[in-house]
């Protein structure tokens, strides 16, 4: 009788110690917990690291929207592919993208992405128990470098965002309206600003990489040049010669990986060629290569480039703008040689300088980019290449628009980037013709960085030039869609991506688009 | 024990009294007594009576054991000496006699027998059925015909008889005397809807059952050539929809209970294997091992299992030996499986492919660009002929095979059954295969004179080897579209007889070769499971019993796959680099469970029944990845050949789970039922400000058939009515989603990596369950003596607290936030009819199902819809508010545009204005303008063009028997609802000239004097994108009905033939046919994700197809 009840206080006092709270309070093992983590210089460190992260997704697809969109690119016709993924690509190019466009609204998203992070970042420093002042500053102004970027860029092509200002952590905070025009830039304007205090200059060449004082002043002085502040930009970027900057003695030196974060570099993104765990290779200056399964010849590396590539071709624009003599011509662009079949899949049989360049008759060619490509490659389609952000030449030609724009002369700054070209000093003073020689240089100087859309927003010709180009794409391109190149005013500005809007739907639209 | 001494004592008093008394007429034996016995050794109450009757008595107290033997209290008034006498000896085998005044006691001497044959109501007999003395441990089991043989000392005796399943039978008075043995035919007739099922934690009555409860009983379905024991299933049960959607071998059927449907969410119901709910795949189980399986339909029935329960519990029942004689069952069963010809594609052969590409380039050259030129190698299509039948070249009959031994023994005491299973599935796409090795030992004992102890332990090992058959092999990329896209003008084989690189032709898309994709491709798992569970029940005191129940469940799964350069390549002058992975995951749970039941009858009518328990159960799963690359060469698919890792993972992720129960159960003559059950969940999974959920639920059940105004009805056998209310939850939303995580987010400074690490995704503190409240009315009628029974079940069913991956703006920097807000509606009704319509010679039943289920959609985060992507060409249904789950979305087709006048007045696609022809032209698709703004775009023209919920589903299983043969036809099918052809339209027609389409695409406009059939646009250069977008072309009905199994047996009947006692032989066709009129494949039961409406459910997109087997297998019985 007894063991019964022993049996049955037994399955009870099984059954109860297993009634522990801590039973069902677990917490993930293999990853560390946001309540714990921004403490430390270390973990500031690396929290402000994440924050670079993005720029590399945003790289993928800013070419679109900031290059070819310009009269600078477009890309190779591609009409045994309708899918989106390549009518998406064209439609940016050619001007008739509408608000449901992936690539255009890529760079939307992965700006932002980058603004979240360094918003985290910012937001914990003032709770990191253990960490330095010192490393507080190191954190925050690389944090706030990034964010007032990404808002410059995205201000730029989407006009009037959302200010993200905090660390979302609940669905509520997620969802904001746009903020005016002049609150972001004023946004931009004060973190710059705190960038420039708390970032040091670099102190050696190489740099490491990291955005530094000289990276933030950059910054603020583009951001004052846009918006017409000419004397702040000029007191600004007079700073820069004293942090050690100064120009590559070739134009060429500039992208070569053995130079990267030289000190013509103010600000790059920084990859690592390799397949291993833990590389972070570029692969998307392969995209700017035509479709070819003989790469080999431009790389140096055998790969099978007959997918996602053929965009940003330099167009027939700009293979004519350069001036006679302009060292930047052949370092910029290759023409790659030999004939496509009916996949529009290239055979290359040789790559030649653009330099009066004439296609033989029984074969055909096309442009490519080649400052970014510098063979021979490991592996295929998988570089080291760092992308430039900004460079010291950018920095003079910046600072010639200043002066130019308040009836300095511009030609000291001017000149350092033509002459290094090879060109003639320019002895110009009409401000008016000097004007259009700094914007003719940005192009030339500046191609395929990321920089001519901005510059045609931003010039008075923008529009003009836009189409003036456009008339001549529509008869020197095929297979355009019918409404390909059709130039209004308010293209210049990128919808807001209609995914946000719909989520949104208080958010209004840019004008001009229809959804 | 002492307890049930005196019931026993008092059970048997009559009878023996009187058997007794006939053998003695003497004085002393008629003496009157009055005597009180309180409890206590039969000596002590012998020497009492001794004095009392004042008798002398004579015998051998050692000898006949008296001091070991126990009365219980007991009072006689003025009662003869010998019923006396009588009452304290039977059961004991001792008798008395009065010899010269003297009472002389001792052991009886004279046995009896008692035979007879145990046979159901159909007078079949009932092997293993129990036959006992009541309350004694003396009794016997039914032989293999029924038989049973039991021998007792004289006397008379109350006998129980009992059967799974059926009501225990008792029979009173039995007079067993020594002159000639004593015939009792038991028969258990007309009791099914007595016999009792499995319920969540327990058992219970049939017709006590409040809640929407099915059991099937699998072991008539083993002739069934299947892997997977859903496949068993389909068309079964009403309101649980079992499809197959991809013949990928073992793989590919999934379960959907009353419409169940959930966002972030498992759609699926919970499976418990003999009480252990199961967390992942049961694919392992070999279904030889499965019983029964019993499906939870309504809250009632599912609310002990709480949080898991929300879409339905599927409680599987595994095998464990009978009463009966020991025995060896031999199963074999042989197959081959076919692709039925009619679900494949046509697509062109090689002279059709050149002629197409002959005029696409002509075509463009008439009207695009007057320098365009037909590429040589389309110059003379004739040369080609047939071309590579890719088809022919890729697919193939496949063996199936599968041998089951099952050693199975039951005594007294104990029972052991031991389940041996092989089973090997070869794909009807080469290459693919899937071996499943499994052995089930399920093991009880019984400790005590009434079992009071039972002891239980269940072991299930399996292993199963999987080759290439988790390749991709359905929808966009999957190398069944690759088979059908490859150009047939390209042979699969270079001339010095290696596999070409790449299957294209000039102006495709560049395509791998998908024959050394698919000999050359290896993707390989290894799972090894262990399923095991250990049970001590204990019977404490009269009705109040425990049990404890402790399972394990280990899993472990490695995968070896290597993708070799030529099946990734499509071009030898650039290969891509080949690629090896090697991953292992290693999975433990366990559940402990402890639960007190209690019985009561009180007030003679009312009877109680409690259930109190604890339950705990805790998951840890850790897995890891290493990938590598820089293969020398395709010869060592390891990753000890790879020259480059290139990459590599470890994690672990866990889940627990605390848990108490309780459930009363109480009726008033089991005619009116009530219940009330709980469960309480804490989970480690909810926010940590909703750690724990209550689930409750009430149910009521009327017999009305017991009342007494229902006389009148003598052929109403039953008709009950039941309704039950209930809260379930659904919490398989991800172990740690309420947590915010850090995740690492890498870059390089100075030339090197730098670990940079911040929050990846966002937490919720607030997540719940989802809750799921169901309303349920049953009727259950049962008439003819139960040759027809009729089920019908109304539900109505709301989940809300649905969650969702919450999209945010991603401005925010996240894409989405985990969130209980959608809101889904259900409601639907189910009937059941099971009939006898026939017995004797012919014997024919059949069991027929229906379920008409609907769902609404009422709430979804901002915009109030899903869309299935933002890519327009595969953006196939979108879930709103106010619609049906995957409702289609797309245009409306008006067919082409059939000349200058048409396409000046229609709208045109993506034109810019009215002058403007956008991508359209004289011969393109013309879509209608729905906001008449005259341009055709992807975002205001299109809208909801069909909705693929059934208007009903269906299924018939009809019986057959005669003489010694058995013939059983299973068929299921739906009516209504639409399929969305998907592949055919967006692949399978695409006429860029990128693959190869249909080869009734040649049939297409090539001019306005030659406009084909109407259906199929020109090739024109950037008109033939909105082709691949969806639109109503693409809707078709889904009715259709199958034949899921036909299979005809015959059995030997063979009499004492050495020790085989049972043969039978049968053939067997699953998938025997398809009556369809869908146009895109013959599998209309076709999903892109299994039936998840989430996911889409009637798109077709390049599936594996179902295929056809033919089978033929042995069952053999040894004893």
């Amino acid at each position: 009788m007894k063991n019964k009840y022993i049996l049955l206080v037994l399955v009870l006092l099984t059954t109860a110690t297993a009634c522990k709270k801590s039973y069902i309070d677990l917490a993930p093992e293999d990853s560390l917990s946001p309540s714990t983590f921004y403490q430390t210089d270390d973990q500031l460190q690396q929290a402000a690291i994440a924050a670079y992260v993005p720029l590399r997704d945003l790289l993928i697809n800013d070419y679109h929207t900031s290059e070819m969109r310009s009269d600078n690119t477009h890309y190779l016709p591609n009409p045994v592919n309708r899918g989106t993924a390549t009518v998406y690509r064209e439609n940016v190019s050619d001007w008739n993208n509408d608000a449901n466009n992936d690539y255009v609204n890529a760079v939307y998203y992965h700006c932002y992405t980058s603004i979240s992070r360094a918003n985290i970042v910012i937001g914990r420093i003032p709770n990191a128990a253990k960490a330095t002042d010192a490393g507080k500053a190191r954190a925050d102004g690389q944090a706030k470098f990034l964010r007032a970027w990404n808002y410059f860029k995205l201000v730029r092509l989407f006009g009037a965002v959302p200010l993200y200002l905090t660390e979302v952590s609940k669905a509520e905070d997620a969802f904001k309206d746009r903020s005016k025009v002049e609150e972001v830039y004023a946004q931009i304007i004060a973190d710059a600003k705190d960038a420039i205090t708390e970032l040091k200059a670099p102190a050696k060449f190489p740099q490491t990489g990291e955005a530094t004082k000289g990276s933030a002043t950059m910054l603020l002085a583009d951001v004052y040049v846009t918006l017409k502040r000419y004397a702040d930009a000029e007191t600004l970027l007079a700073t820069l010669p004293a942090m050690g900057y100064g120009l590559n003695a070739n134009y060429a030196d500039a992208f070569l990986p053995t130079n990267k974060n030289s000190k013509e570099s103010l600000f790059e993104v920084q990859y690592l060629e390799g397949t291993a765990a833990g590389s972070q290779p570029n692969t998307f200056v392969f995209q700017f290569l035509p479709k070819t399964t003989t790469t080999v010849l431009i790389t140096g590396a055998v790969a099978s480039n007959t997918t996602g590539s053929g965009w940003n071709i330099p167009s027939f624009d700009i293979l004519k703008t350069y001036e006679p003599n302009d060292k930047r011509l052949e370092a910029s662009i290759g023409i790659a040689e030999g004939t496509f079949d009916a996949s529009f899949i290239m055979k290359i049989t040789a790559v030649k300088s653009p330099v009066n360049y004439v296609t033989p008759a029984n074969l055909q060619s096309t442009p490519y980019i080649k400052k970014f490509v510098h063979g021979p490659y490991a592996s295929a389609t998988n570089s080291g290449e760092n992308w430039p952000i900004y460079r010291y030449s950018e920095a003079l030609l910046l600072l010639a628009e200043a002066q130019n724009e308040q009836g300095k002369s511009p030609l000291t700054a001017l000149n350092a980037v033509r002459q290094r070209a090879g060109l003639p000093a320019s002895t110009e003073t009409n401000q008016g013709t000097l004007r259009s020689i700094i914007l003719h240089e940005r192009r030339v100087e500046l191609a395929f960085e990321n920089k001519r859309f901005n510059d045609l927003q931003r010039s008075t010709d923008g529009l003009t030039i836009m189409q003036a180009y456009a008339a001549k794409a529509k008869t020197t391109y095929t297979n355009l869609e019918n409404n390909a190149f059709d130039i209004q005013a308010y293209k210049f500005l990128f919808p807001i991506p209609l995914p946000e809007r719909n989520l949104n739907p208080g958010m209004s639209q840019n004008p001009g688009y229809s959804f | 024990m002492r307890i049930s001494i005196l019931s026993f004592t008092i059970l048997l008093t009559a009878g023996l009294l009187s058997v007794s008394a006939s053998g003695v007429n003497g004085q002393a034996l008629n003496k009157q007594v009055d005597i009180s016995f309180s409890r206590q050794t039969l000596d002590k109450a012998i020497k009492q009576l001794e004095k009392t009757a004042n008798t002398p008595f004579a015998y051998d107290a050692v000898y006949l054991g008296l001091n070991q033997k126990t009365i219980g209290p007991a009072t006689f008034s003025q009662q003869p000496l010998a019923a006396v006498l009588g009452r304290l000896l039977s059961g004991t085998g001792i008798t008395f006699k009065e010899a010269s005044g003297n009472i002389l006691l001792n052991k009886s001497q004279q046995q009896g027998r008692l035979y007879g044959k145990v046979t159901d109501e159909n007078g079949d007999p009932l092997p293993g059925a129990s036959v006992r003395v009541a309350g004694s441990t003396a009794g016997a089991l039914a032989d293999a015909n029924g038989n049973y043989t039991l021998n007792l000392a004289e006397g008379t005796y109350a006998i129980q008889a009992s059967y799974v399943g059926y009501q225990i039978q008792e029979f009173k008075d039995i007079l067993i005397s020594a002159d000639k043995p004593h015939q009792l035919n038991i028969t258990f007739a007309g009791t099914s809807l007595l016999k009792e099922v499995t319920v969540s934690y327990g058992k219970q009555r049939t017709r006590e059952v409040t809640g929407a409860v099915t059991e099937i009983k699998t072991l008539p379905m083993q002739d069934m050539p299947v892997m997977q024991f859903g496949q068993q299933l389909q068309g079964k049960a009403a309101g649980v929809s079992v499809t197959q959607s991809s013949g990928q071998p073992g793989r590919g059927v999934s379960f959907r209970i009353r419409g169940a449907a959930s966002l972030a969410t498992d759609y699926q119901p919970l499976f418990v294997i003999d009480g252990l709910p199961i967390t992942g795949s049961i694919n392992n189980i070999n279904p030889e091992e499965i019983e029964t399986v019993t499906v939870l339909k309504d809250a009632s029935a599912t609310a002990l299992y709480g949080s898991r329960a929300a879409n339905g519990v599927v409680l599987l029942t595994t095998r464990h030996a009978k009463p009966g004689d020991p025995k060896i069952e031999f199963d074999m069963n042989l197959g081959v499986q076919k692709i039925p010809r009619g679900s494949v594609p046509k697509v062109m052969n090689g002279e059709e492919w050149a002629q197409f590409m002959n005029e696409k380039f002509t075509d463009a050259k008439t009207y695009e660009n007057p320098a365009t030129t037909v590429p040589d190698i389309y110059q003379n299509p004739s040369q080609y002929g047939e071309g590579t039948n890719w088809f022919n070249l890729l697919t193939r009959s496949a063996p199936i095979q599968r041998y089951n031994l099952n050693i199975l023994s039951a005594r007294e005491k104990s029972s052991s059954a031991v389940i041996f299973g092989y089973e090997s599935q070869d794909g009807v796409v080469i290459n693919t295969n899937s071996k499943l090795f499994s052995l089930r030992i399920n093991n009880d004992v019984s400790v005590g004179n009434h079992n009071q102890l039972k002891l239980g332990f269940n072991l299930a090992p399996s292993y199963r080897m999987d080759h290439n058959n988790r390749l991709t092999s359905d929808g966009v990329g999957g190398f069944y579209e690759r088979i059908f896209e490859a150009s047939p003008i390209n042979s699969p084989y270079n001339a010095d007889g290696t596999l070409a690189t790449g299957a294209y032709s000039t102006g495709m898309t560049t395509y791998v070769n998908p024959l050394a994709l698919l000999t050359k491709s290896q993707d390989d798992y290894i799972t090894t499971r262990i399923l095991g569970n250990g049970y001590l029940s204990c019977d404490f005191l009269p009705g109040l019993s425990g049990k404890l129940n402790v399972g394990v469940d280990k899993g472990a799964e490695t995968r070896n796959q290597f993708s070799p350069s030529i099946a990734l390549s499509t071009s030898s002058a650039a290969p891509v680099a080949s690629t090896g992975l090697s991953s292992s995951v290693d999975n433990f749970s366990y559940t402990a469970e402890g639960y007190l039941n209690y019985e009561k009858t009180f007030l003679k009518d009312h009877h109680l029944t409690a259930l109190a328990g604890y339950s705990a159960q805790r998951f840890e799963s850790k897995s890891n990845s290493v990938n590598g690359t820089g293969f020398p060469s395709d010869d060592i698919p390891y990753l000890s050949a790879a020259t480059v890792i290139s990459a590599g993972t470890s994690g672990t992720t866990q889940y627990s789970l605390l848990s108490a129960i309780g459930r009363i159960n109480y009726d008033y003559k089991g005619r009116y039922l009530l219940q009330g059950a709980l469960r309480s969940d804490g989970s480690s999974r909810f926010g940590a400000d909703r750690k724990y959920g209550y689930f409750p639920s009430v149910s009521a059940g009327w017999v009305v058939s017991d009342e007494s105004f229902m006389k009148d009805f003598s052929k109403i056998d039953l008709l009950k009515i039941r309704a039950s209310y209930g809260i379930t939850g659904n919490n398989s939303f991800g172990n740690f989603t309420a947590i915010p995580t850090l995740s690492n987010y890498n870059y390089i400074l100075n030339g090197v990596l730098v670990q940079g690490q911040t929050i990846g995704s966002l937490g919720n503190t607030e997540l719940a369950w989802e809750r799921n409240r169901q309303f349920d009315l049953g009727v259950e009628l049962a008439i003819l003596k139960n040759r027809i029974t009729f089920n019908y079940d109304y539900y109505h069913k709301v989940s809300d607290g649905l969650i969702q991956a919450r999209p945010i703006p991603r401005a925010s920097g996240f894409v989405n936030i985990q969130y209980n807000i959608g809101q889904f509606e259900f409601w639907g009704h189910e009937f059941t009819l099971n009939t006898v319509n026939t017995t004797g010679r012919v014997g024919w039943t059949t069991n027929l199902n229906v379920a008409v289920e609907r769902n609404l959609i009422l709430n979804l985060v901002d915009p109030g819809y899903l869309r299935r992507n933002n890519t327009v060409t595969s953006d196939y249904y979108r879930n709103q508010v106010g619609h049906h789950l995957g409702e289609f979305y797309g245009f409306v087709n008006l067919r082409l545009y059939k000349d200058a006048a048409d396409l000046a007045s229609s709208a045109k696609y993506k034109s810019t204005g009215l002058s403007d022809n956008g991508s359209s032209d004289i011969g393109t698709l013309k879509m209608k303008d729905l906001n008449g703004d005259g341009i055709i775009d992807d975002v205001n023209d299109r809208t909801f063009i069909g909705d693929p919920t059934p208007t009903f589903t269906y299924g018939i299983t009809n019986n057959f028997t005669y003489r010694n043969f058995d013939l059983s036809v299973t068929m299921s099918g739906q009516v209504g609802g639409k399929l969305l052809a998907a592949a055919k339209w967006a692949y399978l027609t695409n006429l860029d000239g990128s693959r190869v389409p249909l080869e009734a695409a040649a049939d297409r406009w090539r001019s306005e004097a030659n406009p084909g059939s109407g259906v199929y646009p020109r090739t024109k250069t950037g008109t033939t994108a909105i082709g691949r977008s969806v639109n109503t072309q693409w809707v078709e009905s889904g009715t259709y009905l199958t034949a899921k199994n036909i299979s005809l047996g015959y059995n030997f009947k063979l009499k004492n033939a050495l020790l085989l006692k049972n043969l039978r032989v049968y053939g067997s066709v699953q998938q025997a046919f398809i009556l369809t009129g869908y146009t895109g494949g013959s599998n209309p039961e076709i999903a892109l994700s299994g039936q998840d409406a989430i996911n889409g459910i009637g798109v077709d997109e390049n599936a594996y197809p179902v295929p056809r087997t033919f089978s033929f297998g042995i069952n053999a019985t040894f004893k």
